[in-house]
């Protein structure tokens, strides 16, 4: 007959482990995100977020795996289950993701919103939803055409809309609790700053577009002078809106 | 609270609005139009939260340096609109850092609104004037949202770079309201296009007593004012757009005709001067200058500055004076002309007035262009020295009056908004 003896070090050492392994993760989480936040300054802050909590999420599924593994459990079935599930999600939904994250990109990178008149793959019409599978648009002779959002990225898409190629959107994303008088007024300020390169006939206009308790989605509008300091705009624009988020941080508000 | 006496526990600020925007949500309340009404307005010195006749005030406060920015662009806004010259360098109006704290107000106006929507779940909002014009657009709900323009809309006065933001801003409503025919034609030619309305500013008339002729007498004599003497009285708050130059112009030419005339000039500093609001100094400034303008042109002793009266000594002044006078340059509409006709008092009104389209030359009222002191001289001769001429014409401007009160405001308002809801 075989004996089992477990002493107080054989439980106390892997839980230690376990909590020196969460520290440390927890400490790299924050390190990381913040070095991604520096990286990323002269990014979209919307990207900037959203690149912040992916290094962020990666950091504790592997701490929490490590940690886990310490307390003497088999992660490796665990990891062989979530990834089939993984892969078969992929699969099965590949077109539904594909235009999910095409709409992402679209919002980001290709120049249309709603209310633009827009030409793509042979139809023409004024933009009046976009939805994460598709983009609905209302033709002259007022038929809804969807088309699917992989089009906006794979393919040319003309916008016909007056002055459209003047406008920038910055997309800002908040805590649902912000000052957002004190933002406004700090952002204006900063775009008064390169008035010389943006249309005179059009200020900037922040507007909301989206509000939980816990978070806002602005948008930053401008009109710029020329087509050619776009990017450039866009990138220092992007950097003074991150800078009066980080200086909002540090004055408590949120 | 509900208790509060007005002019000793509070005051309403200078100008119209207030004194027609108070009457019509106490109307519409009594009439069961309204459930509630909450009033969400910049109040530098008051509570944060007050009730008063059963409306609730939600007080925005700002600090010192947001006031001053907020106080030069609503300044800049009003004098463009009313074509002043000092004000045409404000086309870049929207792209100076005074401008980011109009916006901050504004924005924290709609934040202030929106929560209260959050606990309330009002059915409409209702923005009045000028100050307030981007909060429909920052509010950024699809509940019914109303402006009313009350200064004058004179699409040729609007600088070029202001279309654009005052197009947006004016298009997030879904109705604006006018307070004459003539602006509600020039909103239209600038291109809204939405819903557009005009309806005349209005007074409630059981807030206008009747002093007796003692009383009216007792506050000419505390004024100066013989009792021989006739008296032609301007109501408006000491400011260059209100013409008082154009008035004090007039009497000098009069005098020699009417050398029993007096000029009253009452009224002092506008919300944006008086020391209970924004502060600054321009109705000190006007009043200075208009002093010295008596004294060059040798009439000083024609024209008495009455400074700021209350409702009862002003309904008093109404009562001892033998017609108004509404010389303003521009003028949203010109309420002064419809109190004047409540005590039966004829005017002689300026044509860059929104309210000179109710008068009907030599019935109500008689009429001149703003520029044109000799014709508001020969005006003011006219009915200085025709008292009969003058009480029909008060007579008749008394009747006119009527569609000018709170009743018709009401009606008209409430047709706007139910038919919103």
């Amino acid at each position: 007959m075989e004996v089992f003896q477990v002493t107080l070090s054989d439980m106390l050492l892997p839980a230690l482990s376990f909590l020196v392994i969460i520290v440390v993760t927890w400490v790299t989480a924050y390190v990381l995100g913040a070095i991604v936040s520096r990286l990323m300054s002269r990014s979209t802050p919307l990207v900037a977020a959203q690149a912040k909590r992916l290094v962020w999420a990666f950091v504790w599924f592997v701490g929490l795996l490590l940690a886990v593994e310490q307390l003497g459990l088999h992660v490796e079935l665990l990891l062989l289950i979530v990834g089939l599930m993984g892969a078969a999600v992929i699969v099965g939904n590949r077109d539904s993701l594909e235009n999910i994250s095409a709409r992402y990109f679209t919002d980001l990178y290709v120049p249309i919103k709603v209310g633009d008149y827009v030409a793509v793959r042979g139809q023409t019409g004024r933009v009046i939803e976009m939805n994460p599978i598709c983009t609905i648009i209302l033709s002259a002779d007022d038929q809804l055409i969807s088309i699917p959002n992989t089009v906006f990225v794979k393919e040319a898409v003309v916008n016909a809309t007056p002055q459209a190629w003047k406008e920038l959107t910055i997309p800002i994303m908040v805590g649902g609790d912000v000052d957002l008088a004190e933002l406004e007024r700090s952002v204006l300020k900063s775009c008064n700053k390169i008035r010389i390169h943006l249309d005179q006939r059009f200020p900037p206009v922040l507007s909301v577009k989206s509000r939980t308790p816990q978070s806002a989605e602005l948008t930053l509008t401008l009109m710029v002078k020329e087509p050619g300091r776009k990017e450039a705009i866009s990138a220092e624009m992007n950097q003074r809106i991150s800078a009066i988020l980080e200086s909002a941080k540090k004055k408590g508000q949120p | 609270m509900g208790g509060m006496k007005e002019e000793v526990d509070y005051r309403f600020t200078p100008g119209g609005v207030t004194r027609m925007v108070f009457p019509l949500l106490k109307r519409m309340k009594e009439a069961g139009i309204l459930k509630g009404a909450t009033w969400v307005s910049l109040n530098p010195g008051g509570p944060r939260h007050s009730v008063l006749d059963g409306i609730e005030f939600r007080n925005v406060l700002l600090d010192h340096e947001s006031l001053a920015g907020y106080g030069k662009t609503k300044e800049a806004i009003w004098g463009t609109v009313h074509g002043l010259s000092e004000a045409s360098s404000s086309g870049d109006m929207f792209w100076r850092d005074d401008f980011t704290d109009y916006a901050y107000y504004n924005r924290l106006s709609a934040e202030t609104m929106r929560a209260l929507d959050g606990e309330g779940d009002f059915d409409l909002f209702y923005v009045h004037d000028f100050q307030q014009l981007p909060v429909g657009y920052m509010l950024g709900t699809l509940k019914p949202k109303v402006f009313r323009w009350h200064i004058p809309f004179d699409r040729t006065t609007i600088p070029k770079l202001w279309i654009e933001p005052l197009s947006t801003y004016l298009n997030s409503y879904d109705v604006v309201i006018a307070s004459s025919r003539r602006y509600l034609d020039s909103l239209k030619e600038f291109g809204f296009g939405g819903v557009a309305r005009h309806v005349y500013p209005y007074v409630d008339p059981s807030d206008y007593s009747k002093p007796t002729a003692r009383e009216a007498k007792a506050l000419a004599r505390g004024l100066g004012i013989a009792d021989r003497e006739k008296v032609a009285v301007v109501v408006a708050r000491m400011d260059p757009i209100k013409g008082q130059d154009r008035a004090i112009r007039a009497m000098a030419k009069v005098r020699s005709q009417e050398p029993d005339l007096r000029l009253l000039l009452v009224g002092n500093g506008s919300f944006s001067s008086s020391s209970g609001g924004l502060k600054l100094s321009k109705g000190a400034a006007w009043r200075a200058r208009l002093e010295q303008l008596a004294k060059d042109l040798g009439v000083q002793d024609r024209v008495t500055f009455a400074g700021h009266l209350s409702q009862r000594e002003l309904d008093a002044a109404y009562v001892r004076s033998s017609f108004t006078v509404l010389p303003s340059v521009q003028e949203g509409f010109g309420l002064v002309v419809i109190e004047g006709w409540i005590h039966g008092r004829p005017s002689v009104v300026s044509t860059g007035a929104g309210v000179s389209e109710l008068v009907q030359e030599r019935a109500n009222g008689l009429l001149f262009e703003p520029d044109d002191v000799d014709t508001l001289a020969d005006q003011m001769a006219r009915l200085a020295s025709d008292e009969a001429l003058a009480r029909k014409m008060g007579a008749r401007g008394r009747v006119t009056s009527r569609s000018c009160f709170v009743e018709e405001g009401v009606k008209q308002e409430s047709d706007i908004m139910l038919g919103l809801v």
